[in-house]
């Protein structure tokens, strides 16, 4: 089982590789980077908090785009050119089809952030060091990395997404859309949540149960957040918190990538 | 070896798209060391047959068995090699990407996979772009390319969709060698074609779908007597002809 997952996590990173996935973001990322320097000056205070956000959203960004552009695509093409075939004509099942394309992406997506993490990294210190300490008083290396595991927890948890949605449909735009659609549920939900919450206690349980069933299937991803802590002097991170949120983690990889599996166990390959 | 029981296959309506019916109550069985040629026309519903086989869609009725267990076993698929009808390769891997990955999920040894894709790849004239990409391929180094994995495993049976397809004269005569040679080897081989010359030299036995029924199976010398021709081709046309009457006929 573990040979055959990583048997086909090697070829969808070869070729994710192959295909400049991963130069093409990075560039992307650095533009970005390099041209936010540049304003950086015009941030009256708080200079530090400022651009660790702006490192932290251009990380974001730009995995978010490999996301779209990338794992979307690498599904639907798979399909529309019969890889699939070729990958299945082999002693591999379509459960472990789905397991090895899910971490050849992830690991294609893991090496993205830590590249994008050292970058934004050198890019931080830079400015730390090339302006007054009462602009930028505090950079915290473990709340730096916890900032990227939380945010490659958030990309992992809409790689798995994808994968489901790229059995239920066919093609890469409709999945997409689904994509984005559901992006901008999960992190909608936690607004409406907070704008209805002195009502819920009035309304009773009917709708604060809708909510809550809502935030299962569109998880709040701000509690994979720690952008905040990054510059804050604040020491150490509630750990009891943090394992609630890996086993979250966990639990909807694990039941996502279940569901997208038995798709593609009942369903015809096109 | 293979046992194809009463399958029906109906491919499911999609949006501004009817549904099919690919296969009718289609029946037969290929017997160990035993080369079985399935034509018919475009949409005969071959490559239906085919796909059903390796298990790609499902029957909507019926029972497909492969070496006496039931089609979906992945496992069996350690002793098929399998011949898509069109080259379907990521297109920025290697051919020596994919053999590996064949070798891994095949379970064959290091030495072993090292020694078979050298022959292979030097048999089929692979060996000095083994390193370039598929996508920098022609059509026929694309077919040899998935010929190699089809018998990296060395296979008790292959599963051809349209080898001879989109090949130039040279590539379809070194094709049809391999297969008399495999043959020879006591493979069995299941292959589909609609180019009627190269089944006449290569198959035991013939079935003959159209539109998605079985209008013969048998040994090709049955089939030329029945219609008194000389060639498979002549027998196929009069036997669609004979066919397609009997319809007008009864309409």
């Amino acid at each position: 089982m573990l040979r055959n997952l990583s048997s086909l996590a090697r070829l969808v990173l070869l070729d994710g590789l192959r295909r400049h996935a991963l130069i093409g973001l990075i560039l992307l990322a650095f533009g970005l980077e390099a041209g936010g320097l540049l304003f950086m000056d015009f941030i009256p205070r708080n200079i530090g908090r400022a651009s660790a956000d702006f490192i932290l959203s251009v990380g974001w960004l730009t995995g978010f785009l490999f996301l779209l552009f990338h794992a979307v695509q690498a599904m639907a093409w798979d399909e529309e050119r019969r890889t699939i075939h070729t990958l299945l004509a082999r002693p591999i099942s379509r459960t472990q089809y789905v397991l090895g394309t899910f971490l050849g992406l992830a690991v294609l997506l893991l090496l993205l952030n830590i590249i994008l993490g050292l970058l934004g990294y050198g890019i931080l210190t830079m400015i730390r060091d090339s302006v007054k300490q009462v602009y930028f008083p505090h950079l915290s290396l473990p709340h730096y990395l916890l900032s990227w595991i939380g945010l490659t927890c958030i990309e992992l948890m809409i790689l798995a997404v994808i994968m489901l949605f790229s059995g239920l449909v066919r093609g890469g735009f409709p999945v997409l859309l689904l994509t984005v659609s559901y992006y901008f549920i999960c992190t909608g939900l936690p607004v409406v949540r907070a704008a209805y919450a002195s009502r819920l206690e009035e309304s009773g349980s009917a709708l604060n149960g809708l909510l809550v069933g809502l935030t299962i299937l569109f998880p709040d991803f701000s509690r994979f957040d720690f952008k905040a802590l990054v510059t804050s002097s604040a020491t150490g991170t509630v750990s009891h918190l943090l394992a609630t949120d890996f086993l979250v983690l966990a639990l909807y990889l694990t039941v996502v990538l279940w569901g997208a599996a038995i798709v593609y166990q009942r369903r015809d390959l096109q | 070896m293979i046992h194809f029981e009463n399958i029906c296959k109906e491919y499911s309506k999609e949006l501004f798209k009817k549904g099919a019916m690919a296969l009718r109550d289609v029946s037969f069985a290929l017997s160990e060391q035993q080369t079985l040629g399935l034509i018919g026309a475009n949409g005969a519903g071959k490559s239906t047959a085919i796909r059903l086989i390796m298990d790609f869609i499902r029957p909507d009725r019926g029972r497909i068995t492969l070496f006496g267990r039931a089609g979906a076993d992945v496992q069996q698929k350690r002793r098929i090699g399998y011949l898509p009808e069109s080259a379907a390769f990521p297109a920025n891997l290697t051919i020596m990407d994919l053999v590996r990955y064949t070798a891994r999920t095949c379970g064959l040894s290091t030495t072993l996979h090292k020694e078979r894709s050298t022959a292979l790849l030097r048999q089929l004239g692979l060996w000095e772009v083994r390193n370039k990409r598929l996508r920098t391929y022609s059509k026929g180094m694309q077919q040899r390319a998935n010929f190699i994995l089809a018998l990296l495993n060395d296979p008790d049976l292959l599963i051809l969709d349209e080898p001879m397809s989109g090949l130039d004269p040279i590539g379809r005569r070194q094709i049809i060698d391999l297969i008399q040679q495999l043959k020879t080897e006591g493979k069995t081989i299941l292959f589909c074609s609609h180019i009627l010359g190269d089944v006449d030299r290569l198959v035991d036995q013939l079935l003959v779908l159209h539109k998605g029924q079985v209008l013969f199976n048998g040994q090709p010398a049955d089939l030329l007597d029945r219609f008194g021709a000389a060639s498979i081709e002549e027998a196929y046309l009069a036997l669609i002809a004979h066919q397609t009457g009997g319809h007008q006929h009864a309409a």
